[in-house]
């Protein structure tokens, strides 16, 4: 394996960008140029962890490069001693104990630093680091970092070989190794040939191999600009003020020759003797061969591990166990829907198990089934989505939810002996009870078999301009303007937005005259992309057997659990079983609702089992007033729900399909809108393609219906069809595509006319559409929550106030809630829970109370008192048993939740707060179960001539909606933009509730509180910038901005929250409406303006009032000389007046 | 004190890469013994323009024109490969 010495130079210390805020180079790019310099072997050692190293291996396999894997990790002796760094390599060749040994010292490093603090950095004891480096597992390299290297660069040799022994001692023979570096830096500071030829030394002395690395930090010197910006981040300090900076630019993959130069240096630099040089690249590529892995039986790249049997509940084998589960679940599912649904049932079953078996997946299949019964066990919601959903086993099992035959899904979407990928199966719960499922989870299988996924966050914009203006040392402000404008671009692409976007145009101004913002958009450039943090991945569970911690690293995740650091993508390539177990809002939300209702009526809703062709649910769909539904909330899609007009339950699979940005790009929405309202007629081509196409007026939407047209073509089976539908996106595979169809579809009997008339849409079709199975998953939940709000609106409105699943901000739930009439009463310690409770009025209807979380700045604590406590007989013992802190007593008292202390008299509060205020005591840590006294702390009526004295001045001037906004952020009384309502009368600005009444075309104005801004995919390219207006009389006026328009109004359109619109209505479709927006204005400006020109034309009335005056009094005076006419001289001083 | 030179000079190199000689004032400065590198940093940050290295890259050697005493100078080498003589340390 090992070419020719001089050729070849083996990298034992590397780190990838994965080594966050330090290396810069992502492992593909490390691989291939290790591979075009003529290297055999790379290895990648990352700070703390293996982060890139499965990215660093699938990356060697494909340049035909040898692998190596390691970590550079801090070590502490018995007594928690700092060790320095060292970089730990794993032996290959040993079937996987050597990456074993690597994967548990890594997770050891972690688990140290967690128990003791979260602050603590990774840290590994020596005695464990020498437990894991038995039987010749690893090889620890003493390197410049080390506590050894720190004492040569000291010039503390004997302190150095002191150290140096005690590792000896310490860890296995052959273990250690020493590392030299030497960065040709200046001869005094750190990287110099001093310390490294010193070391060199110290490894002859003690005769032990020293290795050569560079301490890779970037693959180019020209990335050692990047790796300045890294340091700056990881310092939190500007270039200018780090105190070690890298000493200099040289920490790159260099090629053989410069590695061989920078031995050369070295060895010249001591006294060696002559065979120095070639011993140390000899045991350098001797250590790399060692340490070279083998990917399938080191690291096990390839091979599933699922669960063992006995963990998920399996005596025998577990074919046998699934097609007896399976069998008895269709049995339950279909029975209803008669024999032949029964049969055509299990022919599917018989269809799926054959390939579960081929594949060897059963064990999965129980596995994710295993997990959907603990879930369901625990009475948590549970909707399967994603391609699983076409599978009839899935559904058999309840897993999903769906049935495939009825929703014409296929299994071969999901899993076929042609794809040959880990299938994957998304379950969506309530999202409040997600880490409760976790954690039950973890019980259930044994947490050596179960592990949280994590998830690589890197710089977009935003982070990447932070940093760069850190390390140039920009002053926070300035760094805060610019990152509120990286919008919706990428960072690489800064400055090709700065001179293409209208809105980024005083920015461009500034780049152009300013040397350093000119810098910081080359070097925001450099950032992006690169791994900033690693986080636990909002869904992913990892499951597997007794293995799992021999294959993967694990450090604990913010929720305290261990969470692997590998990502999404290293999961198949792992073998490793990866199940989303995904929170959705939404399902919290509707899990609320059917609680609420139970609470207060005893009734039990079971959502899954409502019928799905409720007419009341449709018509409100068809309203468009969709607001709070799932999925289809949104401005775009409120109106696509409009023109489309659902009817039935695959109607809204079918939107939901739609409304994505693949089909939107392709135009199919219009095309399909056309068909359906019989616009054009559908046309299927051919009459075989009928019964495929027939679900969507001839229009190609879904995947499956590619996949069924690839078959019906061909003849090529499903599983092969689902290749093909996949390899449409990749131009360079359409010829042979093609070719096969046409041969294949001739001898099928179409004709060329039909084929080249189906292959001009298969082909347009590209990688766009989306998979039914995912849009009957979504169209499910879509469906429930129109259900709830169509007949329980006030508990489904209480589900979205508290748990927030939506697009929307509340005070628009809020509005909503007051349109349906269902008002949402105020804040009041009596009855206001820790979550939107509906409570049934004196008059029948409902309300919804808001929730104590709402209060801004009280604490759990508090709201928890209040919660347990109520109700409260007087403000004295509210005081006593809740304990609030001044701000939240105040707080509470502004907002008139203890108005029930004062009689609901709201004109009192005033006296209220002030008592409260006036109120003086010392701090004092309570118990929550203090006992208190009942006493009375009556308010003081203070009247008469105290009156004026005890006012609050905080109440003065101020509406219960300010009061609301400013400790609710949420304003329940009435709406923000009432106060204007006067103005847009006078300017005529037409009411949100009344836009739907204009015909198409008209000139309107439009005012209100931004509530959303969407800059949806749209076809051709040009961004559309849609802005959703609440003027608290409806629901929102969506306005569209084009571009022309973009450009007459800048970045007003991202940046004015409060704004008058002059625009065209535009009609959509029967029942939806929106405005093509002209132009905007601030509306606080154009408030300003209009009072000005009310004063302005005040004292003009005045001035011609006083004008008259005086002509009438010199006209008076003349008068009184001439004739008494007086009268008419004061009627003309009225009409001035009046003017 | 060294005198600065700043001038550029043609350079020989050895295969592996070091300076064998340069030609300074037409005369040809043979180097003895080895030839140092030092990459130095600099703040880049300071300067106008984007950079495309972080530090510049000496080489410290003695060389002598002809039989003549031998002198310590600096080379520099650019990014682009061209060679100055920066010092003469005498």
């Amino acid at each position: 394996m090992t070419s020719a010495p001089g050729m070849d130079f083996a990298h034992l210390h590397v780190a990838s960008a994965y080594s966050t805020h330090y290396g810069v180079t992502l492992p593909a790019a490390l691989a291939e140029q290790a591979a075009a310099q003529g290297a055999s072997f790379l290895a990648i050692t990352d700070r703390d962890g293996l982060y890139g190293a499965v990215k660093h291996v699938r990356a060697c396999v494909a340049e035909g490069i040898r692998p190596g894997l390691g970590a550079e990790l801090a070590v502490h002796d018995d007594e928690c001693r700092a060790l320095g760094r060292v970089v730990v390599l794993a032996h290959g060749h040993t079937n996987g104990r050597g990456y074993a040994a690597l994967c548990r010292a890594v997770s050891a490093a972690h688990a140290v630093s967690d128990a003791q603090a979260s602050s603590a950095a990774p840290s590994i004891s020596r005695a464990q680091l020498a437990d894991l480096a038995g039987l010749a597992s690893l090889t620890v390299l003493l390197g410049p970092d080390s506590d050894v290297g720190l004492a040569v660069a000291r010039r503390d040799n004997t302190d150095a070989a002191a150290r140096l022994a005690h590792w000896q001692r310490a860890l296995p023979a052959d273990a250690v190794v020493l590392e030299i570096v030497c960065h040709l830096a200046e001869s005094g500071t750190v990287g110099s040939v001093t310390p490294a030829t010193r070391m060199l030394a110290l490894a002859e002395n003690a005769n032990l191999p020293a290795v050569l690395s560079n301490a890779v930090r970037y693959g180019t010197p020209e990335e050692a600009v990047t790796a300045d910006l890294a340091d700056a981040a990881r310092f939190l300090l500007p270039l200018a003020e780090l105190e070690t900076p890298q000493t200099n630019g040289q920490a790159w993959l260099k090629p053989a020759g410069a590695m061989r130069q920078v031995a050369r240096m070295v060895v010249d630099a001591g006294l060696h003797d002559a065979g120095a040089l070639e011993r140390l690249l000899r045991h350098t590529e001797q250590l790399a061969d060692r340490c070279s892995l083998d990917p399938e039986h080191d690291i096990g790249l390839g091979h599933p591990r699922m669960p063992e049997a006995r963990i998920i509940g399996v005596t025998g084998d577990p074919v046998t166990e699934l097609w007896r589960r399976a069998t008895s679940g269709i049995a339950d599912l279909y029975s209803a829907s008669g024999s032949r649904a029964v049969e055509a049932a299990h022919a599917q079953l018989a269809h799926e198990m054959k390939t579960v078996e081929h594949l060897g997946f059963a064990s999965y299949f129980l596995t994710v089934s295993r997990v959907a019964d603990i879930i369901r066990g625990m009475g948590i919601r549970i909707q399967a989505r994603g391609s699983g959903v076409g599978s009839v086993l899935n559904y058999a099992l309840h897993t999903s939810s769906v049935d495939p035959i009825s929703n014409g899904l296929l299994f071969e979407r999901f899993l076929s002996p042609e794809r040959q990928t880990l299938p994957d199966i998304d379950i969506d719960v309530e999202s409040a009870r997600r880490h409760d499922i976790y954690r039950e989870v973890f019980r259930a299988f044994g947490s050596d078999r179960v592990s949280l996924m994590s998830m690589t966050n890197a710089y977009r914009g935003r982070g990447a301009v932070r940093d760069a203006g850190l390390a140039l040392g920009l002053p926070d402000a300035q760094i805060n303007v610019i990152a509120k404008q990286m919008w919706r671009f990428n960072a690489r692409d800064f400055r090709r937005a700065l001179e293409e976007k209208p809105e980024l145009e005083a920015l461009a101004t500034e780049v152009r005259e300013s040397q350093q913002l000119d810098l910081l958009v080359d070097l925001t450039a450099k950032l992006d992309r690169l791994p900033r943090h690693i986080s636990v991945h909002p869904c992913g569970v990892i499951l597997s057997d007794a293995s799992l911690l021999d294959r993967t690293p694990v450090q604990a995740s913010g929720m305290g659990l261990p969470m692997s650091q590998y990502d999404k993508h290293d999961m198949d390539p792992m073998g490793l079983i990866k199940l989303d177990i995904l929170g959705v809002r939404m399902q919290s939300a509707m899990a609320h609702a059917v609680e609420e209702h139970h609470r207060l009526t005893g009734e039990s809703i079971d959502l899954d089992r409502v019928p799905l062709d409720d007419p009341k649910t449709y018509e409100l769909i068809r309203s468009t007033r969709t607001l709070g539904i799932f999925q289809i909330e949104s401005p775009g899609q409120m109106e696509l729900v409009g023109k489309l007009q659902p009817e039935v339950f695959n109607d809204l699979t079918v939107e939901i399909s739609l409304f994505r940005p693949g089909p939107m790009k392709n135009n199919m929405p219009l095309k399909y809108l056309q068909a359906r309202h019989g616009e054009v007629a559908p046309d299927y081509i051919h009459p075989r393609f009928e019964p495929i196409l027939r679900e969507t007026n001839g229009v190609v939407i879904f995947h499956e219906q590619v996949m069924r047209l690839f078959d019906e073509l061909t003849g090529c089976g499903l599983g092969k069809a689902d290749v093909f539908r996949r390899h449409l996106g990749k131009p360079e595979q359409l010829p042979q595509i093609e070719e096969y169809l046409r041969e294949h579809a001739l001898a099928r009997g179409f004709s060329d006319k039909v084929i080249d008339q189906i292959w001009t849409v298969l082909a347009g079709f590209g990688s766009f559409g989306f998979a039914k199975a995912h849009g009957a998953a979504f169209a499910l939940p879509t469906y429930q929550s129109a259900w709830l709000k169509t007949h329980h609106p006030a508990a489904f409105l209480s589900g979205l106030l508290t748990h927030d699943p939506g697009m929307w901000p509340k005070d628009l739930i809020v509005a909503e809630a007051r349109v349906l009439g269902v008002p949402v009463l105020p804040l009041d310690v009596q009855s206001s829970a820790l979550d939107y409770r509906v409570e049934d009025l004196a008059d029948g209807s409902q309300g919804i109370r808001l929730a104590l979380p709402e209060l801004v700045g009280s604490t759990e604590a508090e709201r928890a008192r209040i919660a347990r406590h109520q109700p409260f007989g007087s403000l004295q013992d509210f005081r006593d048993r809740v304990h609030p802190r001044r701000r939240t007593f105040e707080a509470l008292a502004r907002v008139g939740a203890l108005d029930t202390f004062i009689g609901y008299d709201r004109t009192r509060r005033h006296e209220l707060l002030a008592h409260i205020q006036s109120l003086r005591g010392t701090a004092v840590v309570i118990r929550a179960d203090q006992l208190a006294f009942e006493v009375e702390l009556p308010v003081p009526r203070y009247s008469g001539d105290r009156a004026g004295a005890i006012t609050s001045l905080e109440l003065r001037g101020r509406t219960q909606t300010d009061l609301e906004l400013l400790d609710l952020n949420l304003a329940v009384g009435t709406h923000q933009m009432t106060r204007f309502h006067a103005l847009f009368k006078e300017l005529g600005v037409t009411p949100a509730s009344e836009l739907g009444n204009l015909p198409g075309g008209t000139e309107v104005l439009l005012a209100g509180v931004r509530r959303a801004t969407n800059t949806p995919p749209m076809r051709g390219g040009r961004r559309v910038v849609f802005i959703s207006l609440d003027d608290g009389t409806g629901p929102v006026a969506n306005v569209v901005f084009f571009h022309d328009a973009q450009e007459r109004v800048g970045g007003q359109v991202f940046q004015t929250n409060y704004m008058l619109v002059r625009g065209r209505t535009r009609r959509s479709g029967a029942r939806g409406v929106s405005v093509t927006g002209e132009n905007l204005w601030n509306l606080f400006d154009v408030a300003r303006q209009v009072k000005e020109r009310h004063a302005v034309e005040r004292a003009t009335a005045e001035e011609a009032a006083s004008a008259a005056a005086y002509a009438a009094e010199v006209a008076a005076q003349a008068a009184a000389q001439s004739s008494p006419r007086t009268l008419g001289t004061l009627h003309h001083l009225g009409a001035a007046h009046s003017a | 004190m060294p005198n600065i030179i700043d001038a550029p000079v043609d350079v020989e190199l050895s295969p592996d890469g070091d300076p064998l000689a340069f030609i300074w004032n037409r005369f040809e400065h043979t180097v003895i013994g080895q030839p140092q590198a030092v990459f130095k940093r600099t703040r880049w940050w300071e300067n106008e323009g984007t950079p495309t290295r972080i530090d510049t890259e000496l080489w410290r050697l003695d060389a002598s024109r002809g039989g003549e005493e031998q002198h310590r100078y600096d080379l520099r080498r650019g990014t682009d490969g061209s060679w100055v003589l920066a010092l003469d340390w005498g």
